[in-house]
């Protein structure tokens, strides 16, 4: 996995507890400060692109609200969010069960991507081995 | 945009406090100053008195005191809790640096605030001053006013600014860095402030000598 996160480095939007959401930020900032940094995007317009990402996920109420108040659901979709903000974003969605452990199958996750599609460029799933039927996959699974 | 925010905690959100601090300061030290001053027959040295202890010694002094108690302090903890949070491998993550991002705007505002406060601390006091001179000495708006312009010394405000520019590096850099310091356990957050605060403290008595030596040697 750390060759691959190595080789796509400029396009990597990490979802990861190991990437946490900003904790001081609200949630569209969190959003928003991605293009604001990487393409000096006015915040008047990051902001407007985060909410309207926001109100695809139907969590335009979540808007305001800062990491710790957040559910483990909304949490997963706004790090997707901020990671779909990367300009042709290799989602990279790091062993997501830690996120939403009590989730019976990835069929979330997956369903999640689709709202970004249009945004993303790729999507990759890293997960152990022992998950795999959680992704209703067989035996090609990565470890 | 982090920067205004910055701007905003550190400046703008201390207003009340600071402009009590800086009523109540400027009336007992003009109160005292006038004092003296009345009991000495010294009235020629008010506008000296004035402009070389109150404005650029107590000014700084006390602002200084002010944003480090509430700015630095805010400053280091935040920093070490985003690096406990592991909210600093976020920003690395997503390749937004963390020089621009976190640390330049802390320590321009810092300078900024510190600037901008100071000022407005030495513009309050005269102003008690003014209607502490008048009740006193009866002294005139246009007299007070010529008396402090004839006190002050060029080479003074351009010592009084650079301090001010330096108390606002040290006291946000000093914070930033002693908050990286912190580990990923929670217990090393109050270390981590109690080691910046402390440290910040010694970086504003160094400063204070340090500009006293410069402007009186």
């Amino acid at each position: 996995m750390e060759g691959f996160l190595a080789d796509h480095k400029s396009h990597l939007g990490m979802v990861s507890l190991e990437v946490p959401l900003i904790s001081n930020l609200p949630v569209w900032s969190n959003i928003a400060l991605i293009r604001q940094y990487h393409e000096n995007m006015p915040w008047e317009e990051a902001k407007t692109q985060a909410l309207d990402l926001l109100q695809r996920f139907g969590m335009a109420a979540a808007a305001e609200k800062r990491n710790p108040s957040l559910t483990a659901e909304e949490r997963f979709c706004i790090m997707l969010i901020r990671a779909a903000m990367v300009r042709d974003a290799v989602v990279v969605l790091d062993r997501p069960f830690r996120i939403l452990p009590d989730l019976p199958d990835g069929r979330f996750f997956t369903d999640s991507l689709r709202k970004v599609d249009d945004l993303i460029a790729e999507a990759h799933i890293f997960d152990y081995n022992w998950e795999k039927e959680r992704y209703g996959a067989t035996d090609d699974a990565e470890d | 945009m982090v920067f205004i925010h910055q701007f905003y905690f550190t400046s703008v959100q201390i207003l009340p406090l600071f402009l009590f601090v800086a009523v109540i300061f400027g009336s007992l030290i003009n109160g005292m100053a006038f004092q003296v001053v009345k009991n000495l027959g010294l009235s020629e040295y008010l506008g000296r008195l004035l402009m070389g202890f109150v404005v650029t010694e107590l000014s700084p002094f006390v602002t200084v005191l002010l944003i480090a108690l509430r700015s630095s302090s805010a400053i280091n903890a935040e920093i070490a809790v985003m690096k406990v949070n592991r909210e600093l491998n976020t920003l690395e993550s997503f390749r937004i640096d963390l020089i621009h991002y976190l640390f330049i705007p802390r320590i321009l505002n810092g300078m900024l605030s510190m600037v901008l406060l100071t000022s407005l601390f030495a513009l309050v006091v005269l102003f008690i001053g003014l209607l502490v001179s008048s009740l006193v000495f009866g002294t005139s708006v246009d007299a007070y006013i010529d008396t402090l312009l004839h006190s002050a010394d060029l080479l003074d405000i351009v010592i009084l600014l650079i301090k001010c520019a330096t108390f606002g590096f040290f006291i946000t850099m000093i914070p930033i860095r002693l908050g990286l310091n912190a580990s990923q356990d929670l217990t090393s957050i109050p270390v981590a402030v109690l080691n910046g605060m402390v440290k910040v403290f010694l970086a504003i008595v160094t400063i204070e000598v340090l500009s006293s030596i410069v402007r009186f040697i």
